[in-house]
């Protein structure tokens, strides 16, 4: 029964437990979960580092520390970054290497460590190469490229698994890098437009139902590549606003249940339409804040499940779009602070609520 | 001895299925050193083992990416045989059984959009794949088991979309069933929107003036059971804002008005009503009370 101008409740975002929280995720080598989550641990550190940025405090984590093993993921044979050192490259660690590296404003800094010492012999990257060298000698870049397919989607690796995520992955790492100019437009958009379904969304592949997960995909592409001028803007957001369930919370398809992760998914292609205003704020804010782990911070899925850092992010993120005080605006085609997409001269035109006070 | 470390790939691939590299790793030693050592039949021997080895693990972690891509690799690769008179045997074997796996995959959750990913996937790339009536009477299934599986309702508009495209359908009376079967569920149902969805999707792009106009009317009946069916006042706004989009001239002015004044007074309805999403009706308000150019 809320009403947009009903006053919130006295729940609000825990900014120092939620650090601690992303704090304490490295520190326990040892523990079973930090091995069987090896192969997220790139996208786990780019996930930690955003949600910091949101919540300006980004100085939290070490940051020589975190660029040594970003530079420990590189594969040499491949040409891209792997999850963790001794993993094959792929082009989402890929993409998350580069964003971190971005994020903390490194591609201009520093210098590779002489040799950054992995598993298997294959994987030892040794030279004295800085990033930008490295960058510019087109080595993430080539192995980005040689993954589009002929139908226009990219696959992720070598294996070939295909889906918009890599099309956007894909579109993301050229623009950071400053080399949309090497990608194949026309073909990559056109794969994506293949993927719209009648209810304005999109799938993962030609055919695949409409998820709000693949709708953020494509939607951010389109913005990146400026191509949203391709797409019924109004249905899209009419089922993105139907996203949202009595209890605040938003799910990624018709009848499912609400999870925070699709607080960015959804509101980053709202935002990016222009049509935040289409949901109600108030109702998701309190969603997302009570799925907060009131004792060890982080934020879970849904109220009372356990807290994850890949939740916290997007809990937060979502927070940002909707305005909430305190945090840093995030850019939801990128999903990077905005100051960031500004510096880079990257900012699309999106809309996020204004800042609550 | 790269057996060792093929056994391995299984061991540490049960414990973790998410870990691609390592799916990566026994891929290459399958390529580069079993199959090369192998006759075919081994190599088909080795991927139908593999194929149930991923059925173990998806029962597990039925939402595990590299774990269905893992499939399609083994599929994709399985060799020509048993004999030169048979090339196509093995893979017909294999192949075959996908549907069965894919099935099972829907009867334990069916929204899983990988396996009905999958699905399309086999259907579309398999040998004598059972045509799109059979798949058409699966959806059929399926939402008669729930209303509300989308899915079933999206695989359903793809399927019927081939059936007519191939003209082994009539689009208009196979379109009148449709409207039947979507009116059932929206009586047994009216806040379901899968099945609203789905009625748009037939609706389309609003070119038949009639259609409209007949569905219109029966969503008022609806309406008039059910006076605050969000749903229905959500269609009645769309479908009346296609009457005055695609076919102002073959109406009245009196009727033009009327639809006008109607999408109005519904609109602030679902303003009041549907509070989540007041901005957007209130938007859509505005815009009706522009005058139009
Ligand atoms: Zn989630």
């Amino acid at each position: 029964m809320s009403s947009s101008s009903s006053s919130s409740s006295s729940t609000e975002l825990s900014i120092p437990l939620h650090v601690k929280y992303i704090q304490s995720l490295g520190e326990n080598k040892d523990d079973l979960i930090y091995h069987m989550t090896s192969h997220l641990r790139l996208n786990a550190i780019y996930w930690g580092l955003t949600a910091l940025c949101v919540m300006n405090r980004q100085d939290a984590l070490d940051r020589e520390e975190m660029i040594a093993f970003v530079m420990s993921c590189w594969d040499e044979e491949a040409g891209g970054f792997g999850a963790h050192s001794g993993h094959d490259a792929h082009i989402h660690a890929t993409l998350s290497a580069i964003q971190i590296l971005i994020l903390q404003d490194a591609s201009d800094k520093i210098d590779v460590p002489r040799v950054v010492n992995c598993e298997p012999s294959k994987h030892i990257f040794h030279s004295r190469r800085t990033l930008p060298e490295m960058l510019t000698e087109g080595l993430p870049l080539l192995v980005i490229l040689s993954l589009q397919q002929p139908s226009g989607v990219f696959a992720g690796d070598a294996f070939g698994e295909i889906d918009t995520r890599f099309s956007y992955i894909a579109v993301q790492s050229l623009s950071l890098l400053g080399q949309l100019d090497k990608l194949n437009v026309d073909k990559t958009v056109s794969y994506v437009l293949k993927c719209r379904n009648f209810d304005g969304g999109f799938g993962a592949v030609v055919g695949a139902e409409s998820h709000a997960a693949m709708v953020f995909v494509c939607v951010a592409l389109l913005a990146i590549l400026d191509k949203l001028d391709e797409i019924d803007q109004e249905t899209l957001a009419w089922w993105l606003a139907e996203r949202q369930l009595p209890n605040g919370g938003l799910n990624g398809r018709p009848q499912k249940l609400e999870d925070v992760c699709y607080s960015f998914w959804v509101l980053s292609a709202m935002s990016i339409l222009g049509k935040l205003t289409w949901i109600d704020a108030d109702k998701l804010i309190q969603f997302i804040l009570s799925a907060q782990d009131p004792e060890n911070g982080g934020i879970a899925d849904r109220p009372g499940d356990q807290p994850d850092v890949f939740h916290t992010l997007f809990g937060v993120a979502g927070l940002s779009l909707l305005g909430y005080p305190g945090l840093e605006t995030i850019d939801p085609a990128y999903c990077l602070p905005e100051s960031v997409t500004k510096r880079l001269g990257l900012r699309k035109n999106w809309k996020a609520l204004p800042k609550r006070t | 001895m790269s057996s060792d470390a093929f056994n391995s790939t299984t061991a540490l691939l049960r414990m973790n299925p998410e870990l691609y590299t390592v799916w990566n790793y026994r891929r290459n030693i399958m390529t580069q050193t079993m199959f090369p050592a192998s006759e075919p039949a081994e190599v088909n021997d080795a991927l139908t083992e593999d194929l149930s080895l991923t059925f173990t693990l998806l029962k597990q972690h039925p939402k595990v990416y590299v774990i269905w891509n893992h499939r399609r690799w083994c599929l994709e690769n399985v060799p020509d045989g048993p004999t030169e008179d048979d090339p196509q045997g093995w893979k017909m074997a294999n192949w075959k059984k996908e549907l069965f796996v894919v099935e099972k995959m829907l009867d334990a959750d069916a929204r899983n959009f990988h396996a009905w990913n999958y699905r399309r996937y086999i259907l579309a790339n398999m040998a004598n794949a059972p045509p799109p009536s059979t798949e058409l009477a699966y959806t059929t299934r399926k939402i008669e088991a729930n209303f509300s599986n989308f899915s079933a309702w999206h695989q359903r508009s793809k399927v019927l979309n081939t059936l007519w495209e191939e003209g082994k359908l009539d689009e208009k009376t196979s379109k009148q069933s449709e409207f039947e079967l979507v009116q059932n569920a929206m009586y047994t149902d009216p806040d379901d929107q899968s099945v609203w969805i789905y009625h748009a999707w037939l609706i389309g792009t609003g070119e038949d003036a009639s259609l409209l106009h007949r569905e219109i009317a029966s969503i008022q009946e609806l309406l008039d059971e059910q006076p605050d069916s969000k749903w229905c006042m959500e269609s009645l706004v769309r479908y009346k804002r296609l009457l005055l989009r695609k076919h102002r001239p073959s109406l009245s002015v009196v009727e033009g008005e009327q639809l006008l004044q109607d999408c109005s007074a519904l609109l602030a309805k679902l303003a009041e009503t549907d509070r989540l999403r007041r901005q957007r009706y209130l938007d859509i308000l505005q815009e009706l009370q522009r005058p139009s150019s």
